[in-house]
């Protein structure tokens, strides 16, 4: 179970990443992005256990026994589910500043970036990151608080 | 572009994000709903008097999210009827908003932190069904707005809430999936989900080549899923449970405004979508000379939506009048009262003429405005009740008109709304809903709806006489009202008197939204989806 989470959870975010930011014009986007990071996030719960995050990995001392909703890991949850909420909500309010439609998108093709070559920035990507936050916080407090019941 | 019509949506929208990235502030939180609700309300404003009141107004706005044209972007349309809506929803939330500054204080830190954003998530959700003009967008602001009521419900936690909120999840799921079965339905029959797209395809299902047919039935999957959140019989029964359950503030934004929604969705669809759709209908009892004959689907939304409103009024007053709490007898009044609205909108679609269809919808409209008044402002006062004294059981009360007077005399001014005393905004509904009845020659929506002013009347004394009269309970006599929450019950009393004595300006109104609601070609030219004005 170990040996495999080391292995799959790398693989896992990448891929997650990579829906992410072509999730504008092919398939993907930022909810499964978000999911598939969640079910990374939910292997290493699987295989660690639900306090590997704060003492494995970010060398903090945990409190057993603390309310799940006041953990420091599950309050930045939430705070990456609000910042996301506010991403994707600020992303749509922006068009209206210059006079379109709310939840317009637009996008810049920029040729001749070294290795890259033919590079597309859409405006879309911000939308989908504050979607993938509000998926990734949302998911992982439910995960965590449930799991800590 | 028409940013005003979307300017309600953007302002709760804001607003809940804000107060969710301050939930740690209380003062911060609290002062930024009560400014978003304020500013929702002003959006509102803005929104009725430059589309539909202001002289020379259009009437009618649309607007296209994203910029992607209809019928295939989103389309969001601000019309009378909408306005109307948002209006009285606009009412109702201020109130509610100023009565929860002084009801979430005491409650634990999650609920206090994640109140302010789910009530604005509700309101958004309200609206986005208000200003919606695509039926998939329709089910989506559903689903907001219920994810919302969803938390509400289950909000304290205990054995029965959890029991109220897992009955109402259940019984909405069932009720999502059977929409999506019929927009599903739809869009494979008509190859279109723009309301004004659809009615203007079935008003000419040849000349789209489709076979309408199975229209029939799925609007009446349509119609059962839109009686089950309005409350109608035989959908009611969840009612009771998650009002009792859901906090004061959520039960009056509940009972005022979500509850409209199914009512809204009810009238939209039926004269603004289904109404000129070409398709004959001849439905009969084997057996027996029974049935239903038409010339499009109204034809069985009338004898049908009637039998709901008649047997609502019936259930909800016989129920009402037995409840042993205040909660209780409203929760169960406002099945019969929904029953008041949905009548006038059955004899409107039974209804052959122009001009009588326009008047039972006017009698709707002004009912639901009266309902969503004078129930917001009893739950309220349950609510400041609860608070005040621990209690809402009959058994525990007794002579709160003593002890706190003014909210006595909200009360009392609230039920006789509902009662339908003249000059309060409630005797105009019921006086309209009866000259409806009368026009129709409808003898047994007139027995109906007086056995049912019978038994408002009967269980509004009971309240009353139980809870307000008689000599002060312990429980009474230790009580502390809050003085903001009667404040907000007052004002709401006070509209509900505003609306009975300027009735005119509300009346004009009302007209115009029932206009807007029976105005299916001006609908489909404001939205244009074939884009030839474009």
């Amino acid at each position: 179970m170990r040996t495999t989470a080391r292995v799959v959870v790398p693989i896992v975010l990448v891929v997650a990443l990579s829906l992410l930011l072509e999730g504008h014009n092919l398939p993907g986007g930022g909810f499964i992005a978000g999911v598939l990071t969640t079910t990374a996030f939910a292997l290493l719960y699987l295989a660690f256990g639900l306090d590997f995050l704060e003492r494995g990995v970010l060398g903090r001392e945990v409190e057993s026994g603390k309310a799940p909703s006041r953990d420091r890991v599950v309050v930045a949850y939430r705070r990456l589910f609000a910042a996301g909420l506010a991403i994707a909500v600020g992303s749509a309010l922006v068009p209206l500043f210059f006079g379109v439609p709310f939840l317009s998108q637009t996008y810049v093709v920029l040729e001749g970036v070294p290795i890259y070559g033919h590079v597309e920035l859409a405006s879309a990507v911000v939308f989908d990151l504050g979607v993938y936050c509000v998926v990734v916080g949302g998911l992982l407090t439910i995960l965590s608080a449930v799991g800590a019941e | 572009m028409t940013t005003v019509v979307i300017a309600p949506m953007l302002v709760v929208l804001v607003t809940a994000v804000l107060t969710l990235l301050f939930g740690s502030y209380p003062r911060l939180r609290t002062g930024l709903a009560l400014a978003g609700t304020a500013g929702y309300a002003l959006a509102v404003a803005l929104l009725a008097w430059t589309v539909v009141l202001a002289p020379g107004a259009p009437g009618i706005a649309t607007y296209q999210v994203g910029g992607h044209p209809a019928p295939f972007g989103i389309t969001l349309v601000a019309d009378g009827l909408s306005a109307f809506m948002l209006a009285m929803v606009a009412t109702v939330g201020l109130a509610s908003a100023i009565f929860s500054t002084r009801y979430v204080h005491n409650i634990g830190y999650d609920r206090r932190t994640f109140y302010n954003p789910l009530f604005h998530v509700l309101l958004l959700g309200v609206t986005g069904a208000f200003l919606t003009g695509d039926l998939f967008n329709l089910f989506v602001w559903f689903e907001v707005m219920l994810m919302a009521s969803y938390v509400f419900v289950a909000y304290y936690g205990g054995p029965q809430h959890t029991r109220a909120a897992f009955r109402y999840v259940a019984l909405n799921l069932v009720a999502s999936a059977v929409f999506l079965l019929a927009v599903g339905g739809l869009y494979a029959t008509t190859g279109t989900l723009n309301m004004a797209d659809l009615a203007q395809r079935l008003a000419d299902p040849a000349a789209y080549g489709i076979d309408p047919v199975p229209v029939v039935g799925l609007f009446g999957l349509l119609l059962s899923v839109f009686a089950l959140k309005a409350g109608l019989v035989p959908f009611q029964f969840w009612i009771p449970s998650a009002y009792r359950a859901a906090p004061p503030p959520i039960t009056a934004l509940l009972a005022g405004a979500t509850k409209k929604v199914g009512i809204y969705a009810i009238i939209r669809l039926s004269f603004t979508v289904f109404a000129g759709a070409d398709v004959p209908i001849s439905l009969s009892v084997p057996g027996t000379d029974l049935g239903i004959a038409g010339a499009s689907p109204l034809a069985f939304v009338g004898p049908v939506l009637f039998a709901m409103a008649a047997a609502s009024i019936v259930v909800g007053g016989v129920g009402a009048i037995g409840r042993p709490s205040i909660e209780g007898v409203f929760a169960y009044s406002s099945i019969g009262q929904v029953g008041f609205i949905a009548l006038p909108v059955a004899l409107a679609a039974a209804a052959t003429s122009e001009q009588f269809r326009r008047l039972a919808v006017l009698a709707a409209l002004v009912y639901a405005l009266n309902h969503a008044l004078a129930k917001a402002l009893l739950f309220l006062a349950a609510g400041a009740v609860r608070s005040a004294t621990g209690t809402i059981a009959f058994d525990d009360l007794g002579g709160l008109a003593e002890r706190a007077p003014a909210l006595s005399i909200a009360v009392f001014v609230g039920s006789l709304a509902l009662v339908g005393m003249p000059p309060l905004s409630g005797f105009f509904g019921k006086f309209l809903v009866f000259e409806a009845a009368i026009r129709a020659e409808a003898g047994g929506a007139l027995v109906v709806l007086l056995a049912g002013s019978l038994l408002t009347i009967a269980y509004a004394t009971r309240v009353w006489n139980r809870g307000f009269w008689g000599a002060p309970s312990t429980a009474v006599t230790d009580a502390r009202m809050d003085r903001v929450q009667v404040a907000a019950v007052v004002a709401l009393a006070a509209g509900v008197l505003a609306v009975g004595i300027g009735f005119d300006p509300v009346y004009e109104f009302a007209e115009v939204a029932a206009e807007a609601a029976l105005d299916a070609e001006g609908y489909a030219e404001a939205v244009d989806p074939g884009g030839e004005a474009a």
